[in-house]
């Protein structure tokens, strides 16, 4: 009799920890998963639900379901919409050029240096705490036509007003300055990839090279470029992928301007968005950007994961 | 092998002042900036230009403090928007770091995957339906507005990094904690935390870099003076004063850096490692 309520108030307190360690579980993810479900899962679906209606925010009751039209429309009838999409493309191919190569060729550089090899990588990698916006602010005043830098040292050299131009009201070269600007606050952070694979590389197979008289370039050749493929590749889907999420900079610098020379993906969802209302075909931009950033994460993944397959 | 250990001396020399020559260039924009805001507005915008100052002036500083009201609001607005978006990514990370680190539940595998997909997705997704909530119950134009949206964007790093932290503790110290009749949340917050501390403070750099340098959210979501946060605001001081006043702008952005550039020299490890992780923002 007494054996079997000692068990049965073990059984019943193991019960009652059971459920407390339960509920304390529960308190413990309540912060995060309502953060999480309200800011982020029910925006993904509510805009996806969006991009398959007609919608303009103030005018139109409710949305009007059109399942996949709006997304056929953004293709075979929005020119503005294939502009951004060329543009962004521009954007991301000389974006990608420039950041990769000026990043690899530094980090080489760095790698060689014997003094103050750290302090170059620090500098390197302070425009990363400028906010996007005022770094923009900042280049659109290095080359601004009236007193800026450039001009004040172009008119020191000559008067010919040709040579004085307005970089980012100039067709020909606003989409270029604004990558100039983009790469200048990336390249500090691939500089950090590539210099952590550098010296990932065991130093014999270096010294090995150079005992059989390898020259410093076939040393990079052979030996550095290859072993840092991996990194490239890192590397390569940071750049792309960042490459993608233009917005602060044109709204700050062109606003989309001269014309739509500086359209690109973000700021055309935010200018259908939030200038024309129209929410149904913001969210068919946003979600196309999305598909494409998710698509070029999981290919590139894949073909990481190859390559170090096929290495290990 | 001495002739080529030399050849390579050279070279090395040859590195140097070429990365030199290039961090010259890099840090320019930068001390341009700074150039400006300690010129006088004549010699700023004098004709014909000249690169370098005739005279040297704090006025700009003093005037956006004095003189203009925006620029010290923005800042106000800054640091509470992202001290308390800090605070609350802090609290509400470490809790779901140590669930999902340290305790085992049925469905975890999944519910993290869930949060991490959430890596992935760009900005622009998020922000039309944020909007439209906030606006729906009235929390644009507040403090609120951007806070909500901040945290729940860096959460996700938050609690990888946690998950992360608290994975690495033995389960012994939790068992022995429990055992001596110390409750779960005290054990938490008074020995584990403590164990945990570098994964604060590179949540909190994360995180305070993210809210410092917003600016798609801040210039959607607000659009008064009286919430705007630095990146936005001075913006607005430049849209305001057009180019004819680059050395009050200049000094704006010079002290809105001045922050995270201290933060930086402080915690430069923390910095890189962070930073690193939160690179597919945006």
């Amino acid at each position: 009799m007494k054996e079997e309520l000692l068990v049965t108030s073990a059984h019943r307190l193991r019960r009652r920890r059971r459920i407390s360690e339960n509920v304390n579980l529960i308190i413990f993810l309540l912060p995060a998963m309502f953060f999480v479900l309200v800011f982020i899962a029910f925006p993904v679906l509510y805009s996806g639900f969006l991009s398959l209606t007609e919608f303009k925010f103030g005018i139109d009751k409710a949305p009007t379901f059109i399942f996949l039209q709006g997304y056929i429309d953004r293709f075979t009838d929005d020119s503005l919409f294939i502009t951004a999409l060329v543009n962004q493309a521009v954007f991301a191919v000389s974006y990608f050029g420039i950041t990769f190569l000026a990043s690899l060729m530094l980090a080489i550089f760095i790698n060689e240096i014997s003094f103050g090899a750290q302090a170059f990588q620090v500098l390197f990698y302070l425009p990363m705490i400028i906010p996007m916006s005022l770094a923009g602010i900042t280049w659109a005043w290095l080359l601004s036509p009236i007193n800026g830098f450039t001009n004040t040292v172009i008119r020191a050299i000559t008067e010919n007003p040709r040579f004085m131009f307005d970089w980012y009201q100039e067709p020909k070269t606003a989409l270029i300055g604004l990558v100039v600007a983009r790469s200048w606050k990336m390249v500090g952070f691939t500089l950090i990839i590539f210099i952590a694979g550098l010296k990932g590389i065991p130093t014999s197979y270096r010294e090995a090279a150079r005992v059989d008289g390898a020259s410093f370039w076939q040393e990079i050749w052979r030996i550095i470029l290859p072993n840092l493929r991996p990194y490239m590749l890192i590397s390569s889907i940071w750049i792309l992928i960042n490459s993608l999420k233009v917005f602060d900079l044109v709204r700050v610098v062109t606003e989309g301007g001269p014309g739509i020379r500086t359209y690109t993906l973000y700021y055309y969802s935010w200018k259908l968005a939030f200038e024309r209302q129209d929410l149904g075909q913001a969210s068919q931009v946003a979600y196309i950007t999305a598909l494409i950033i998710i698509l070029l994460a999981v290919v590139l993944n894949r073909v990481f994961r190859a390559e170090t397959a096929e290495r290990a | 092998m001495a002739a080529q250990n030399l050849a390579y001396r050279k070279l090395s020399r040859v590195f140097f002042f070429l990365v030199l020559v290039f961090a010259v260039l890099y840090i320019f924009p930068v001390f341009w900036m700074f150039l400006t805001s300690i010129r006088p507005d004549n010699d700023i915008h004098k004709f014909p230009p000249t690169v370098m100052p005739k005279a040297l002036t704090l006025s700009n500083y003093l005037y956006i403090f004095t003189g203009m009201k925006g620029f010290s609001r923005y800042f106000l607005n800054s640091v509470v928007v992202t001290v308390s978006t800090v605070l609350i990514v802090l609290m509400a990370s470490a809790m779901s770091g140590y669930a999902f680190g340290m305790r085992k539940f049925r469905g975890s595998g999944v519910l993290f995957m869930l949060v991490l997909s959430v890596l992935t997705i760009p900005y622009i997704m998020y922000l039309i339906p944020i909007y439209i909530m906030e606006y729906n119950l009235g929390l644009t134009e507040s403090y609120l507005g951007l806070i909500l949206p901040y945290v729940a964007l860096n959460l996700p790093w938050g609690l990888l990094i946690m998950r992360g932290a608290f994975s690495t503790i033995p389960l012994d110290i939790r068992d022995a904690a429990i055992v001596d009749g110390c409750g779960e949340f005290r054990m938490v917050f008074q020995i584990l935390l403590p164990i945990v501390r570098p994964a604060f403070v590179t949540t909190t750099i994360i995180t305070f870099v993210f809210a410092w340098q917003e600016f798609m959210f801040a210039s959607t979501i607000n659009k008064k003076n009286n919430w705007q946060t630095l990146p936005v605001g001075i913006v607005w001081i430049r849209d305001e004063l057009q180019t004819m006043a680059m050395g009050k702008v200049g000094a704006a952005i010079i002290l809105s850096i001045l922050p995270v550039l201290i933060l930086f020299f402080i915690f430069r490890k923390f910095f890189i490692e962070g930073l690193s992780e939160g690179m597919l923002k945006g």
